[in-house]
């Protein structure tokens, strides 16, 4: 086998390129990525988090919420993901800075999730929705989330945080209400925080067909 | 052993390659311990697994079910079944394959038995710590790793151990020719630790930064079914089916071709799991090519095991671990195709964030990896216990209760999968028709998790009876005896 | 951060570096010459070619 050097080159090259390519580079340029100023407003893209959004993201990955809902723009014309209003653009690296852990998804059992900041603005809508699913969209099979909610007797006023408008199976019967927990508070914050329709330079939106 | 006669015992024609059979019942004896306590632990974690599997499948039709509580939610529960399988039944269950096979084709008892009892110590703690982590809400939410931090290192010192006796088993084995099996054993058990440490170290303990951690995270995940299940898998085919037949394998240069040909262009597989997502196109493009290439050691191992089958099929009818095999080896045919088609974009459109991406999951690593186990198993058992199966009538059931249940569920998660990607992809229909097509195909995907089970009771209750020597009272399993021509047996 | 570098050139090295080395050997000692014998190796004088050797437990 005369060939031999020539064949463990060969063979060296592969693997080192798999370990190069899918591994060294991702560390080694996505990995040390940092966000863009923004003139205007004297921040970021992507904006920094609140605290609580940040605390949001553990609750996001404990109760599992990626294994239904995916959270990344796709460009056409492999996929109908802007044309569909998930976002304004295509998600690019630098959108996902500041998550931990990087929440992309591979399943959408339920919608994206990538700008539900900008679709569901309102704190109340999230907390009715994560109480009980159903109540908000009847055809949903998203699991209800009530057990990072606590039930309690209305002592005197209404507390501030209570959930407005609850109607289904699980409403408080008069005199109760359902305010919720510490990570009811900072799941909600952190999807609320997930708009990516900010402009980066990498993604251009796409001109409107 | 003076050196000269060392060195020149390493010449394959100076040593006799075969055993006689009182030197390979001492060899599978000095198995017994271990890789009983492996396989004990793959079965009672593939009941756990099966049982997570189920409750999680109907959770998508039935979102009310035990919705009362943190640690039942559906997703904890999925992730729990995810490990569970993967690391509780499927690894284990090739570990106590993985060593019996080394033992066997070293061709010495085993050594250093105390290094796999510890292993398989760690193992099961680790996998029950993991468990019960991600259940209390610690689960890392990153796939095939949602281990916490504090469960992984004691996984890693069980695949540690093992590796390390892999090394040991093969310097001290009896020299002569390395038998394709051992080749993927010994890549399988040396790669694993230092895939997982790895991982674990970029992901889980000192987490790169932003979306780089989706190309560590599918690198590992792909590399896990290429690197350690397939290898473990494959060398159990290419061990069971020449044996229980009694022929050799078709074509060995194929076999070697095929695992070389596997260890250069499995790694770059891994991001054909995100494509579209953030990253260089060329990165995913690479993968995709690379999937593409996997049909070459594909196609190669499915020739050489069906011209070796040529002509045998027959012996299905009277060979519970033939049948096993070759359900797995025709499987693992079926998914890589399917797997190198999922990765073309085009098809990839209607394929990604669906349920046909499930089926493929499921196909690959029950329809494949799981029936390759249980067939090794079959085989594997009577040797060690010295006692036959109780009853063929149990076998015979296990196998269509899973054969028919991982078909159902395969074919409805694909159908279903195929037009849930259909309406996703239509910007004229809503998200709702998504879901509404995929429910009916969801609900047979759970009728089939109780074929599963049920098939899984069965072999356990096998199991345990084996372990317990219970059954007919014979001298000894009719596989010790002198070999015997098979009489035809129903189906 | 130089951890990340050297476990990422460490784990090149050790990943190429065993395979080549795997390779490199079995072509020196022989394994990949003679291939049909090497076939053989899984049959022994009481479970020879020809002899099957597994079957459903008889039902008496």
């Amino acid at each position: 086998m005369n060939k031999l050097p020539l064949l463990f080159l060969g063979v060296f090259i592969t693997f080192a390129s798999s370990w190069l390519g899918l591994v060294a580079y991702p560390y080694l340029t996505l990995g040390n990525m940092q966000p863009l100023p923004d003139e205007d407003t004297g921040g970021y893209f992507p904006p920094s988090q609140s605290g609580l959004a940040v605390a949001g993201q553990r609750v996001y990955a404990a109760n599992g919420c990626v294994y239904c809902h995916s959270q990344q723009v796709r460009l056409a014309p492999l996929s109908t993901d802007i044309a569909k209003g998930l976002g304004p653009r295509q998600t690019v690296a630098r959108d996902y800075l500041r998550a931990q852990p990087v929440f992309l998804g591979t399943m959408r059992t339920g919608p994206d999730l990538t700008n539900i900041g900008a679709r569901q603005p309102d704190q109340n809508w999230h907390h009715k929705h994560l109480y009980e699913p159903q109540t908000v969209t009847d055809w949903s099979i998203m699991p209800s989330f009530r057990y990072l909610y606590k039930m309690q007797k209305i002592q005197g006023q209404p507390s501030a945080d209570a959930i407005q408008g609850l109607a289904g199976p699980h409403a408080p019967a008069p005199g109760f209400e359902v305010v919720p927990s510490d990570d009811a508070k900072a799941l909600v914050a952190y999807l609320i925080s997930l708009k990516r329709n900010y402009p980066l330079p990498e993604s251009p939106e796409p001109p409107a067909n | 052993m003076n050196p000269q006669s060392l060195i020149s015992s390493f010449h394959p024609a100076n040593n006799p390659d075969t055993l006689a059979s009182h030197e390979r019942a001492e060899i599978d004896a000095s198995t017994r311990f271990p890789v009983l306590l492996f396989f004990a632990s793959a079965i009672f974690w593939l009941l756990i697994g099966s049982l997570l599997g189920l409750i999680s499948a109907w959770k998508m039709t039935h979102p009310g079910l035990f919705d009362q509580m943190a640690w039942l939610t559906f997703g904890r529960l999925r992730p729990a079944h995810l490990n569970t399988v993967i690391y509780g039944w499927a690894s284990a269950a090739g570990i106590g394959v993985g060593v019996w096979l080394m033992a066997r084709l070293c061709r010495v008892p085993l050594l250093h038995s105390k290094l796999l009892i510890s292993a398989a110590i760690f193992w099961n703690l680790g996998v029950l710590v993991g468990v019960m982590g991600i259940l209390a809400g610690d689960s890392r939410s990153i796939e095939w790793l949602e281990f916490p931090g504090y469960a992984t290192p004691i996984l890693f010192i069980a695949y540690a151990f093992i590796g390390i006796w892999a090394i040991i088993m093969f310097r001290f084995r009896r020299p002569g020719h390395v038998y394709v099996s051992q080749w993927y054993l010994f890549a399988a058990f040396l790669w694993f630790p230092w895939l997982y440490a790895t991982a674990n170290i970029l992901l889980v303990w000192q987490p790169i930064q932003g979306s780089a951690q989706g190309a560590v995270n599918w690198w590992f995940a792909h590399n896990v079914l290429g690197l350690w299940f397939t290898p473990i898998g494959l060398a159990s085919a290419y061990y069971m089916i020449p044996k229980v037949i009694g022929r050799p394998i078709h074509s060995y240069y194929l076999s070697i071709l095929g695992f070389w040909s596997l260890a250069l262009f499995y790694s770059w597989n891994g991001m054909h799991h995100l494509i579209g997502g953030p990253f260089p196109a060329w990165m995913v493009s690479a993968s995709v090519v690379a999937s593409i290439m996997m049909f070459i050691p594909v196609v190669t191992v499915a020739i050489n095991h069906h011209m070796t089958m040529r002509g045998h099929f027959g012996a299905l009818k009277w060979s519970p671990t033939l049948r096993f095999t070759v359900f797995g080896a025709m499987t693992y045919t079926v998914v890589s195709l399917q797997g190198s088609s999922m990765a073309i974009p085009s098809l990839n459109t209607l394929t990604h964030f669906t349920d046909y991406t499930i089926g493929h999951a499921h196909l690959g690593l029950y329809g494949f990896f799981s029936m390759m186990m249980f067939g090794a198993m079959y085989y594997i058992v009577p040797r060690l216990t010295g006692w036959e199966w109780p009853s063929a009538n149990a076998i015979r059931w296990h196998f269509w209760l899973v054969a028919v249940g991982i078909l159902l569920m395969v074919v409805s998660l694909s159908i279903g999968g195929i037009l849930q990607g259909l309406a996703q992809f239509d910007p004229q229909v809503s998200f709702r028709s998504s879901l509404d097509y995929a429910t009916p195909f969801r609900w047979i995907r759970g009728l089939s998790g109780f074929l599963l089970l049920g098939g899984h009771v069965v072999f356990a209750a096998l199991f345990t009876l084996m372990l317990l020597k219970v059954g007919r009272q014979k001298e000894g399993p009719a596989l010790f005896a002198a070999p015997v021509k098979p009489e035809a047996a129903p189906l | 951060m130089i951890a990340g570098y050297l476990l990422l050139i460490g784990g090149l090295i050790f990943l190429s570096g065993s395979a080549l080395a795997a390779f490199y050997w079995a072509v020196k000692d022989g394994q990949l010459e003679n291939l049909p014998e090497a076939s053989l190796v899984i049959f022994d004088d009481d479970e020879p070619v020809g002899t099957a050797t597994d079957r459903f437990p008889s039902s008496q």
